[in-house]
């Protein structure tokens, strides 16, 4: 056994310390090395729930959704319900990044308590399988009161929608009876599922 | 609708049922309508073929609408004197002062039935509503 262990070509260049420390530029360069590490993921989640550059944070984003795991999910989703708009943007980017790590959260996401989760999740639900995002989507329509939430769903529905929602769709409808949007993206909706795949626009 | 027909507006909204909605209102209303889906699509047309009036949403992905309009505001004229009508869902006093001093000249809240899309339309184009 060598007394001396030779250096191993696959160390990351930048170390862990470094995710918290020194410049912006060098936050980024740790952060883009954490993501091939063993321990990615735990040094990934404290650098996000730390770090304030956007830069750094764009880069935290990727890094999770590189990893791609319903762990890695797990530690964007609370980001939707943050107050810095870049930082829900980030955490929508990174989920939409990696829909089949997102799909255990999303029934739940849809169910949320805060319209706002509720909206961006509805945009999520596109990057599921067609037939599992119309079931979705037509639970969440059966029950929903936001106007801006059912419109968020009705706009997916639009594009990726079966003629099983058509129902769903109706009936929410009725509750919107009186707004002249709703009654237009309804209509524009059920066109779109009638119509040939071909001339969906 | 002689007038109208001259006046070329450019909808700025990520969601493609809202765009196809001012579209229907405004096309029927005589105006030529073209379609941005951010900040950054807007900006590289409107510099490619400036505008008479923008319809500007606020929350929208790659650059929001009040980011788009200070963006706007700094480039050469005409594109940084193109009025901007701003609609969105936010309601508070607050978002409408972020949007006057970004540079809104006028601010809706959604939803706006089409005929008071083209009422505001027309009387920011100068024309008669």
């Amino acid at each position: 056994m060598p007394l001396v262990r030779k250096p191993s070509s696959q160390a990351p260049a930048a170390a862990p310390l470094a995710l918290g420390e020194g410049t912006s530029e060098q936050r980024w360069s740790a952060v883009r090395a954490a993501a091939d590490r063993p321990d990615g993921l735990a040094l990934l989640a404290d650098a996000l729930s730390r770090e304030s550059d956007p830069r750094v944070r764009e880069a935290i984003f990727t890094g999770l959704a590189r990893l791609a795991t319903p762990e890695s999910a797990a530690l964007v989703v609370p980001y939707l319900r943050s107050d810095d708009a870049n930082l829900r943007t980030g955490a929508v980017d990174a989920l939409r990044a990696m829909p089949q790590a997102c799909r255990p959260h999303l029934p739940t996401l849809l169910a949320d308590g805060d319209a706002d989760v509720r909206l961006l999740s509805c945009e999520l639900a596109r990057g599921l399988p067609d037939e599992e995002a119309n079931r979705l989507l037509c639970d969440l329509l059966e029950r929903e009161t936001e106007r801006n939430v059912c419109a968020a769903a009705i706009e997916v529905l639009a594009e990726i929608g079966r003629p099983e929602a058509v129902p769903s769709l109706v009936r929410c409808g009725t509750r919107f009876a009186g707004d002249p949007f709703m009654i237009f993206s309804l209509k524009v909706a059920t066109e779109r599922i009638a119509a040939p795949a071909r001339d969906r626009r | 609708m002689a007038e109208t027909a001259s006046k070329r507006i450019l909808v700025i909204d990520d969601a493609s049922l809202v765009r196809r909605y001012y579209r229907d209102a405004l096309e029927r209303a005589g105006f030529e309508v073209d379609e941005a889906l951010n900040g950054v699509e807007a900006l590289e047309k409107l510099l490619a073929e400036p505008a008479d009036l923008l319809i500007v949403d606020v929350n929208m992905p790659q650059m929001d609408g009040i980011t788009f309009l200070r963006s706007l505001r700094r480039q050469a004229p005409p594109i940084a004197s193109i009025p901007a009508l701003v609609i969105s869902t936010e309601a508070g006093p607050h978002d409408r002062r972020a949007a006057r001093t970004a540079g809104a000249n006028f601010y809706l809240v959604k939803p706006v039935a089409q005929d008071t899309l083209v009422q505001h339309v027309s009387i920011m184009c100068g024309l008669s509503a």
